[in-house]
């Protein structure tokens, strides 16, 4: 039970997961509120552009990528304020075009294809003291972003028009979140890989959704079961011998379908008692 | 004939006309012309609003009514003119609250009513993310003061029509506001809400705020304010008392259709579809027309 914490590379390992998975779940939920489940997906694929660049431009991975992930976002943003170009269309324009770049040079140069399995599907097992200090810094400069930025946030997601009526800097704001929803995305690479950062920007906010009605309370539930969900997928991985990407993927879903029956059940337990209520009403009244 | 009181028709209740005050301007467009990117939204609009006028707003969709709203709020890109915000004292600018239309809000956000109201006072809150003791207790003097403060811990989703306009104006209402616009609050709205918001905006006016309303609703909400602006095709047409701009050549231009404007004492009523005899409301004089009895058939009805 205890083997895993016996490994220097595991005990990095499931820390790291264990941020990615609060990390991802903390910026999730403004994704998932903004209904921009499909940037998550966009941007790692966008960011893996970015990574494959580096490498062959020799520069190191974390700066090409935050380069290349800024850069992405920056652009989302200006073409998106055009009118005739819908969010989600900039998105799909420019991530792609982003993500083809890599594969076009990937594919000129199959001698390194093997180099970038661990950025497409995730290799936890790799993480270096660097990777976990990087993701230590991101938590902490993400931490204080939102802890500055909350009100503007949630009121930008709330209603953007609204927002910058009442006086907020939208730009600013969006700004901001774009390069942490970035930024969170670099830290993850590593550990989810391209292909699964969106599901863990997406299943723990929306399971916590189903569990209450406060956005605070949302945002709690989300990060606790974000870092749970990191920790222990990284933890099963080690018994299982499996991907630790998709087994914190997994385990999400799980929690997400725990969460979707508690939801379901609640429900209807809510409707018998008030079923249950207006039945006794309506014995009264005849008795009376 | 069947007499039907058109008064009784109304949802809107008003009390005594506002007291007006003092008459010091509040916002003044100066040959406005505003709008996104190469289209533009509203031309050459020239306006002032004074402390204590309730103005209602209206035109078909499209003329630009919102966007006559966004211009004072300064979120629309300004081509030319001049948008002149007064001091409310030495130094400080007017502040507006705004209120946007209820068919645009997502309900299904997890936020309670306190927390929407809160968000009008984000920039008082500085870096605290978190309310402290006086941002609560200014929010439970609003929500009192809208009649909803045993709703503050509710989700949004689970209120009333009538009750989400009101957290809505809450949230307006805490940033102590001289200027209120409220874009379409009757629209969507059933007509106890409607009679419920007109009310509770009367008082609001009465107190002293200056309201500044959109509408589509001519008969039960246009109608009743002091002063009205008419707008199509992007200008201001007209602006000034109800007989001033409910009349049939000043709605011709706005919304580009014939319309007949009765009126029974001192109240107008207009005749959207004219030549629909089950709209023609009866008991009412014709515009201009001698006094009763009368038929509904005019002069002035289109033939």
């Amino acid at each position: 039970m205890f083997e895993p914490f016996e490994f220097q590379f595991m005990v990095r390992a499931m820390l790291a997961a264990s941020i990615v998975g609060a990390l991802t779940a903390s910026i999730g939920v403004f994704v998932v509120l903004r209904r921009l489940s499909y940037i998550g997906h966009g941007l790692a694929h966008s960011i893996f552009g970015g990574a494959v660049v580096s490498f062959v431009a020799g520069i190191n991975f974390y700066v090409g990528a935050t380069i290349w992930g800024v850069l992405t976002v920056f652009l989302i943003n200006g073409a998106s304020r055009r009118r005739q170009i819908s969010g989600d269309a900039a998105v799909g324009i420019i991530t792609t075009s982003a993500f083809a770049v890599g594969v076009l040079l990937i594919s000129r140069n199959r001698t390194f294809t093997r180099d970038f399995e661990a950025a497409l599907f995730g290799e936890i097992l790799g993480i270096t003291d660097t990777d976990l200090i990087v993701t230590a810094v991101a938590l902490a400069a993400i931490g204080l972003a939102l802890f500055t930025f909350w009100k503007q946030l949630v009121f930008t997601t709330f209603d953007q028009d609204v927002a910058g009526a009442y006086g907020v800097p939208i730009r600013t704001v969006e700004g901001v979140f774009s390069l942490a929803l970035a930024a969170t995305v670099i830290a993850s690479l590593q550990v989810l890989g391209v292909t699964l950062i969106a599901a863990a920007l997406v299943i723990p906010p929306v399971a916590a959704r189903l569990l209450t009605d406060s956005f605070s309370r949302m945002f709690a539930i989300a990060v606790v079961l974000g870092t749970l969900t990191g920790f222990f997928g990284a933890y099963l991985s080690w018994f299982v011998d499996s991907s630790s990407g998709a087994t914190i993927v997994l385990l999400q879903a799980a929690v997400f379908v725990v969460a979707l029956s508690y939801a379901g059940a609640r429900s209807r337990y809510r409707r018998r008692g008030v079923r249950e209520t207006e039945r006794i009403a309506g014995m009264e009244r005849l008795l009376n | 004939m069947v007499q039907r009181d058109l008064d009784t028709d109304t949802a809107v209740a008003h009390g005594p006309p506002p007291d007006r005050g003092s008459p010091e301007p509040l916002v003044s467009l100066d040959g406005v012309t505003v709008g996104y990117e190469d289209t533009v939204v509203l031309r050459d609009a020239n306006l002032s609003i004074r402390r204590g006028e309730f103005i209602g707003v209206v035109g078909p969709s499209g003329s630009g009514k919102t966007s006559l709203l966004r211009t004072f709020l300064g979120q629309i890109d300004r081509f030319a003119g001049e948008v002149i915000l007064h001091e409310r004292a030495p130094g400080e600018a007017v502040r507006i609250g705004y209120v946007p239309q209820v068919e645009t809000v997502d309900w299904n956000f997890p936020i309670t009513v306190e927390q929407v109201v809160m968000q009008g006072r984000w920039r008082e809150m500085g870096w605290r993310p978190w309310a402290n003791r006086r941002d609560r207790s200014l929010a439970r003097e609003v929500l009192e003061r809208l009649s909803i403060d045993d709703l503050r811990d509710r989700s949004i989703r689970a209120l009333s029509g009538g009750q989400q306009q009101r957290v809505f104006l809450g949230r307006a209402l805490i940033g102590d506001p001289d200027l209120l616009l409220l874009d379409e609050p009757t629209s969507g709205v059933d007509i106890k809400t409607r009679h419920e918001v007109m009310h509770l905006l009367g008082e609001l006016n009465r107190a002293g705020t200056s309201i500044v309303l959109t509408t589509h609703d001519l008969n039960a909400v246009a109608s009743h304010l002091p002063r009205l602006i008419a707008m199509g095709d992007t200008r201001i047409i007209a602006d000034g008392g109800p007989a001033d701009v409910l009349n049939q050549t000043v709605l011709r231009e706005a919304y580009g259709a014939e319309m007949l404007v009765l009126r029974r004492g001192n109240r107008l009523y207009v005749v959207e579809h004219p030549d629909d005899e089950e709209t023609m409301p009866l008991g009412v004089v014709p515009l201009g027309a001698p006094a009763p009895p009368f038929e509904v058939a005019s002069s002035e009805r289109p033939e």
